[in-house]
Order: C-alpha cells, then sequence, then structure tokens
C-alpha cells in the first residue's frame, strides 16, 4: 500500500513539522532558514549556534547548523567558531569536545563574526615605529 | 575522367583530385536525408497513434510532469550557509600567524616567506627586542595579491605562517584585505584549534 500511496511520506513530513515545534513554528524556521529538517542536536557553540546531525541525509547535508536565534536573519556562516569548524566541513567525525588534538591555551581569543561593514571592521594601520623624525630647529642662542 | 567510367567504378571513391562538373558530382552523391520511409506505408493504427499523441500533447505532459516530481525530490544542493561542503585538511584559506603553546610568537623573521612568495604579497621588517630575540615589526599581507598558493607555510621552518582553514572573509573594502601583524596574530588566536587540528591530521604526510 505504500508503494501504491506514499503514507510514510506524509508520517516523515508530519514529525518534521511535529519536531520543529508545531505548525507556526515550522512556518516561521521555514522563513529564515528555507528549509525544514529532523535531526539530533549534537551541540551548541559558544556563539550560541546549535549543531544537528541525521545520516538519513545524504553526505553533504547530514550535518547542519541552527543560528543563534538572537541574530535572526542576520545569520553569517563566519558565525560557526573554530571549534565546531571541522566538523561542519566534514574533516573530522568527532565532536569538539571529543576531540583530543583540540588544544585549548588561556591565550586563544575568542571568536568574533566578519565584521566587514561594522564600526569594529579591521582598518590597517603601520606596525613600525616611524622612520623619519621631524626636524627640530636648533634654538638660538 | 568521364561519367561512363564513373558508372562504372560504381561511384564509391570520388576523390578532390578527380576533375567532375559539380553539377555532375551532386547528382552521383545524392543522399537523402528525410527519413521518408517513417511516414510512408504507415499503417492506420500507428497513424492514430500519432494523432493522439499530437491532439493530447503527451510528451509535453511528460515533460512537466518531470519537473512535478523533482519537487518533491530530496534536493541535491545544500543549504549554505546552514549546510557547509566538505573541505580538506589541507585547505589553503585566510592567512594566520601562530603562536607557541607558551603564548610566545612563532615567527624570527627569516624572511623565507618573504623570498619564496610568487606574488610578492609578503613585506617583512624585522628588530631586536628588548630581551634580545629577533622578531618581526611588520608583517605585512596584501591579501588582494596573494595567490593562495601555500609556498609560505611550506617555507616556514617554525611553523608560524600559515594558511587557515577560514575562507569567510570577504570585505566590503580594499583596505581591510591589506593584512598587518596584529591582524594576523589575531587571526592566529582565533583559529588556533582548527589550525592545530589540520597540521595533526595531516602529521603522517609531513
Amino acid at each position: 500500500m505504500n508503494k501504491l500511496f506514499p503514507f510514510d511520506k506524509f508520517v516523515t513530513g508530519l514529525n518534521i513539522i511535529k519536531a520543529n515545534g508545531g505548525p507556526l513554528n515550522a512556518l516561521k524556521k521555514l522563513f529564515r532558514q528555507d528549509e525544514l529538517k529532523i535531526g539530533t542536536l549534537v551541540g551548541t557553540d559558544e556563539m550560541g549556534n546549535r549543531y544537528y546531525e541525521n545520516n538519513t541525509y545524504f553526505y553533504g547535508r547530514n550535518r547542519w547548523v541552527e543560528y543563534n536565534d538572537q541574530v535572526y536573519l542576520n545569520y553569517d556562516a563566519s558565525q560557526i567558531t573554530a571549534e565546531w569548524y571541522g566538523w561542519i566541513h566534514y574533516k573530522t567525525d568527532l565532536l569538539p569536545h571529543n576531540d583530543p588534538n583540540r588544544p585549548k591555551y588561556k591565550w586563544m581569543a575568542k571568536h568574533t563574526e566578519n565584521e566587514t561593514g561594522t564600526e569594529r571592521q579591521y582598518v590597517p594601520y603601520s606596525t613600525m615605529p616611524p622612520k623619519i623624525q621631524a626636524w627640530v630647529p636648533p634654538k638660538k642662542n | 575522367m568521364n561519367f561512363a567510367m564513373l558508372t562504372r567504378a560504381g561511384n564509391t571513391v570520388l576523390r578532390s583530385s578527380t576533375r567532375v562538373p559539380l553539377r555532375l558530382a551532386s547528382q552521383i552523391n545524392y543522399i537523402n536525408v528525410n527519413r521518408d520511409s517513417e511516414f510512408e506505408n504507415i499503417s492506420w493504427g500507428a497513424m492514430t497513434d500519432q494523432a493522439i499523441s499530437y491532439a493530447f500533447v503527451t510528451e509535453l505532459c511528460r515533460g512537466a510532469a518531470v519537473s512535478l516530481a523533482h519537487f518533491f525530490k530530496e534536493p541535491a544542493t545544500i543549504n549554505y550557509p546552514f549546510e557547509k561542503g566538505p573541505l580538506s585538511p589541507r585547505f589553503r584559506g585566510e592567512h594566520a600567524l601562530r603562536r607557541y603553546p607558551s603564548g610566545e610568537e612563532r615567527c624570527i623573521a627569516c624572511k623565507l616567506c618573504e623570498a619564496i612568495c610568487p606574488a610578492q604579497a609578503i613585506t617583512i621588517e624585522a628588530e631586536e627586542r628588548a630581551d634580545g630575540s629577533r622578531r618581526t615589526t611588520r608583517y605585512d599581507i596584501d591579501m588582494t595579491k596573494c595567490i593562495y598558493c601555500g609556498f609560505c607555510q611550506e617555507a616556514c621552518p617554525v611553523d608560524a605562517i600559515v594558511e587557515g582553514p577560514n575562507f569567510e572573509y570577504s570585505t566590503e573594502t580594499h583596505e581591510e584585505l591589506l593584512y598587518n601583524k596584529e591582524k594576523l596574530l589575531n587571526n592566529g588566536d582565533k583559529w588556533e584549534s582548527e589550525i592545530a587540528a589540520n597540521i595533526h591530521a595531516d602529521h603522517l604526510y609531513r
């Protein structure tokens, strides 16, 4: 019967809507992310982004991030922190907290998004002391 | 060569050297490119099928059905930036200057990266620091000159300059891509977790 009429697809669709918090929330999420998916939450990073995985989707779509709700439509790929970067790009299957090769030094900086176009953007400056000193005229005695 | 000889040869070969009048050649090498046989002696049944196919635009309907079927299928594309494509640990992206675990900067101003850079994008000036060690005072990379060949990180004897994994650093102005030493060190501090993981992923090949 399922071959004749795809009931299971409808059940999956209803489950996805249910997992995304009801029809209204699902619609909101669809508006923000263009897509509704179902998966297991594998972790959250320091920026508040949530990372999901579901291996029934094919490779390349089976891992995804839902950006922090605070940024709403100002989500940007550069908001993914360095710790999660390898996992979301399929470089490693180890989650950041299970990866022994990720060092934690106290001098490591907090992650920032790409700040171009904001007042916190990088502006180049010289790191050298000035090579030419202004001539100071000698004082007449 | 005349017409009689040509017909005796069975007009199999006409070399460009054989002088044949154009009118005659076109008569002999006649090829029918129309599909006349498909339209001659056609049965009534086949003719009816063709007529029905025309009348109900079945080919257009089948084409539209394929499009509709793909609408319900899982798309073959990824939904960037929520999903991201696979990347290699050797990926050469935005540059970064690394530090030792103690927090001391690695670069010793040997200028090998500056020498090997084929685009001459790197500018280095060095001075002796207060504690007597040799350090750079200027380490500038023009990211708009850089061709991302990775020679700088291969030349570096202390793994100080690396091309990190980040490729999402597009800017609105040109000047934001003229990186200085502070910016590069800050990149290193930000991305050290991923840079170290990449170096470890490749350590058997280095």
